[in-house]
């Protein structure tokens, strides 16, 4: 951080996460633009708009090298616009913006390290200027590319007729007045049709701050319809300014108001005309004091202040958006965890029992209900849909298509599914890992392999999206060739990764030998795939945030490979049970009902194996003691008691001794040590600490009846 | 943590401190940076489905960590737990481990010429829990590998 003066290192995370923003934006446009082999006029202005705002933002955080290459693009978007080129080679010129948008995100990567030190952009600089030398031939007309952009807003310092003259003067001490009045000449720009300032070199010419903190800074423009009132409401809320003073009244226009508005402070004058100016007075007491120019009636003017006054309400929508410190959002959702144990403890406390508690278990009833609308809204506030995460991958794909030479359509389905923040960021790798290894590995080589298997020419990735009991499942599936098990086991043993005797290994469990380290079906190591550390980094990835990954696929098919996640990370309701001396959770959602079985239910099939008859329905008995090897309370069936689950359309009996009641628990992560023992996949997802401080291990009904 | 850490590479030149505990009859030592405390014997949930040397979890001041016997790593024979059986909590790159054994005994310095290598025979320790062996006086104290004790499968 150290390349930022002391003063923007608050603004530092802010830039970062604007610019991010911006660059997905430009890749999203690029791909859009480049499915419709064109760019069209709304595009084309988007792309500029997004550069000019990086140039501006960089260049006030002192990045010059990312603000000029930000320049760079656009002024080639500015050629495009302006003179319409016609573009011969569009592939060339999307390579070239993709790869400087590439540039600048890695730029941003690695700004936060200590030893950051500017990256040297000038290859892709020169690219550009050759590319726009290219269009300019190709365009016939050659302006000065450089001087495009600064000379078309800054053609006529010299006031035209209808013009608004204004002086801006900046806050003491803001520094680098001169991009503060960039800022503001880009922010009042769309409502003007036409604009000039002086000095007019600001963008290129550092020295212009110091005119402005003597001189002030001289903006002229001509309103879009005349609404000057608009424009200057847009220079007060520039940051930054100071004051202003509108030194020439448009001519055309009639201005009463000129002379009462010469200093912006004071608010007076309005408020007498405007009765509904009040409430807005005290939260922004500039604003108001402007009366409109046009105030040939003062019920005109007291319409357009209401106008003016809705319009800043309901432009309000960036207002009504912050953006919050995750950690802060995370250290909410730790207390609010917290809060609920600590109720478990109040309401359930020992010292209560069997005292008659009337009002306060009213008062407990509705504790309760207030912490559970806390947790809702907590966790909303933390829920994002995976549409961001899945839109990345399109840029993926983009890049795969080109180098590899694919022909790839990549899907979406129920990409809005929303999850929890932290799973989001979780899933970014996880993702791009198994994305990648669907388009490099998944889809055949060879186009006449697919025909000649009566597929379409193109092959398709399909990243899916659905919640199903309390989980958000995600799917990245393709049509392609899909796994050979028999080359997976060959491919095992020589790398010696089989844990046991091949013969023993069914065809789904040589499936999953893809995600076990060191293991990689690629002979080849290419730029994307086939350093075998894939796909279980995938799996340690998505294992952290409490999730499963499987695999499934047909030879000739396809391939899909199916995340599972906890919707909620945090706070599950859960009924425990017990067996013998251990207690174990299960979530509500997968319990279906619970019983003590009778006589002329259960049944046993040849081998042994015991089921259980509800009406008219047969479902496997698991035995928990069996399966973890406990020693029960009860081995006598009709003693304890039945637990009917369900996941995933799957349904089995749980046995267990007794149900030991209801509650909400905070989910706990394992300690990575267990994970190394793969007690998921028997079952175990996590833990979670009750009331009274003892530890409970939270079941997965799904891995239980898959695996027992 | 991880400064720290780097300074046990050269315990074999510098020696440094150790905490001793016992089990049976021999006397075993943890590198001090290792140890965050060490404390009485808790309350241990069972998880299933793990090697028998690890014993469950435990509760600790809201965070669950894991709990291995050290004495049942040693492939010996469990013994009840007593009012002097101890639980050492080591932790290192965000991993906390307790670790039960039979009595702890008091921290020592160890001097550099104190320290030996262990022998690179093929059947003696095998499994590498043992990192130095050291001799003090009239008595051979064996200094564990906490990280291969803990991690190594």
């Amino acid at each position: 951080m150290s390349k930022f003066e002391p003063g923007m290192e608050s603004m530092v995370d802010m830039y970062i996460y604007e610019t991010t923003t911006l660059l997905e934006q430009l890749d999203q446009i690029l791909i859009k633009t480049e499915g419709q082999g064109s760019f069209d006029k709304e595009s084309i202005n988007e792309i500029f708009r997004i550069m000019h705002t990086i140039k501006g933002s960089s260049a006030m955080m002192g990045l010059e090298n990312m603000s000029s290459l930000a320049h760079a693009i656009e002024d080639m978007f500015y050629i495009i616009r302006e003179e319409k080129p016609v573009i011969s080679d569009s592939k060339d010129l999307y390579e070239l913006v993709f790869s400087a948008s590439d540039l600048l995100k890695a730029e941003i990567d690695i700004m936060q390290n200590d030893d950051y030190d500017f990256t040297d952009f000038s290859p892709c600089h020169d690219r550009i200027k050759a590319y726009v030398a290219v269009l300019k031939n190709g365009g016939g007309e050659a302006p000065a590319a450089e001087e495009a952009t600064a000379s078309a807003s800054a053609a006529a310092p010299v006031a035209a007729e209808g013009m608004v003259t204004v002086k801006v003067i900046f806050d003491d001490d803001c520094k680098m007045e001169n991009l503060r009045a960039l800022l503001l000449v880009n922010k009042i720009r769309e409502d003007c049709s036409e604009i000039s300032y002086e000095p007019s070199d600001i963008e290129t010419n550092a020295d212009t701050a110091k005119t402005i903190i003597d001189n002030g800074f001289i903006v002229r423009f001509k309103a879009i319809d005349g609404n000057d009132q608009l424009v200057i409401n847009g220079i007060e809320e520039a940051l930054n300014v100071k004051s202003y003073e509108i030194i020439e009244e448009a001519a055309a226009a009639p201005a009463p108001a000129a002379a009462e508005v010469p200093k912006a402070a004071a608010p007076a004058p309005v408020a007498a005309e405007a009765p509904k100016a009040e409430a807005p007075k005290a939260e922004a007491p500039k604003p108001v004091a402007a009366p409109a120019p046009k105030a040939d009636e003062g019920k005109k003017s007291v319409e357009q202040i209401n106008n003016m006054l809705q319009g800043r309400q309901g432009g309000g929508g960036k207002q009504s958006l912050i953006s919050v410190n995750l950690n802060k959002l995370d250290q909410l959702m730790d207390m609010v965890g917290e809060i609920v144990i600590t109720e478990a403890m109040v309401t359930g406390n020992p010292d209560l029992k069997g005292l008659q508690l009337d009002n306060f278990q009213k008062s407990a009833r509705q504790l309760r209900k207030l912490n559970s609308e806390l947790q809702d809204i907590v966790m909303s506030i933390r829920m994002v849909p995976l549409s961001g995460a899945f839109n990345k991958m399109t840029r993926i794909v983009r890049d795969m298509k080109v180098k590899l030479n694919k022909d790839v359509n990549l899907v979406f389905e129920g990409e809005n599914t929303e999850v929890d923040k932290s799973v989001i960021d979780n899933l970014n790798d996880p993702l791009m890992h198994m994305v990648r290894n669907a388009v490099d590995h998944g889809i055949e080589e060879n186009v006449e392999d697919r025909i000649a298997a009566g597929k379409p020419a193109q092959g398709t990735v399909k990243l899916s999206a659905y919640n199903s009991s309390g989980e958000v499942i995600i799917v990245v599936s393709d049509d392609g060739a899909g796994m050979n098990a028999e080359k997976l086991l060959d491919k095992g043993e020589r790398n010696g990764i089989l844990t046991k005797p091949r013969e023993e290994y069914t065809e789904r469990e040589a499936f999953q030998l893809v995600m076990a380290a060191g293991f990689s079906t690629n002979e080849v190591v290419t730029e994307f795939s086939g350093r075998g550390v894939g796909m279980d980094v995938v799996k340690k990835n998505i294992e952290k945030i409490g999730g499963t990954v499987s695999v499934e696929s047909k030879l000739g098919e396809g391939t899909s490979f199916i995340i599972k996640i906890p919707l909620s990370l945090a706070i599950v309701d859960g009924m425990n049970v017990s067996v013998g001396k251990s207690i174990f959770t299960l979530p509500i959602n997968s319990i279906k009902e619970s019983f003590k079985l009778h006589e002329n239910q259960l049944i046993h099939d040849t081998y042994g194996n015991e089921m259980i008859m509800i009406r008219g329905e047969c479902y496997p008995l698991i035995r928990l003691y069996k399966c973890y090897d406990l020693e029960p309370t009860y081995t006598n069936i009709y003693e304890g008691i039945i637990i009917l689950v369900e996941a995933e359309g799957k349904t089995a009996c749980i046995y267990a001794d007794e149900l030991l009641g209801e509650q909400q628990v905070v989910v706990k992560p394992f300690s990575p040590m267990f994970n190394d023992f793969n007690v998921k996949q028997y079952g175990m997802a996590g833990c979670t600490i009750l009331g009274d401080g003892s530890i409970t291990i939270i079941l997965d009904a799904n891995n239980i009846i898959t695996n027992f | 943590m991880s400064e720290y850490i780097e300074q046990t590479t050269n315990f074999l030149s510098d020696g440094g401190e150790i905490l001793q505990f016992e089990i049976d009859d021999a006397v075993y030592g943890i590198e001090i940076q290792y140890i965050t405390e060490i404390i009485q014997i808790q309350q241990i949930t069972i998880v299933p489905k793990v090697p028998s040397y690890i014993k469950g979890m435990m509760n600790l001041r809201g965070k669950v960590i894991p709990v291995m016997s050290v004495r049942s790593r040693f492939g010996k024979e469990e013994i009840p737990y007593d009012d002097r059986t101890c639980i050492i909590v080591v932790e290192w790159d965000g991993l906390a481990v307790g670790l039960i054994v039979d009595r702890v005994r008091e921290v020592a310095m160890i001097s550099p010429e104190e320290v030996s290598s262990t022998p690179d025979y093929k059947n003696v320790n095998m499994n590498h829990f043992i990192k130095y062996i050291i001799e003090t006086g009239d008595e051979i104290k064996l200094l564990l590998d906490c990280e291969t004790l803990v991690t190594e499968r």
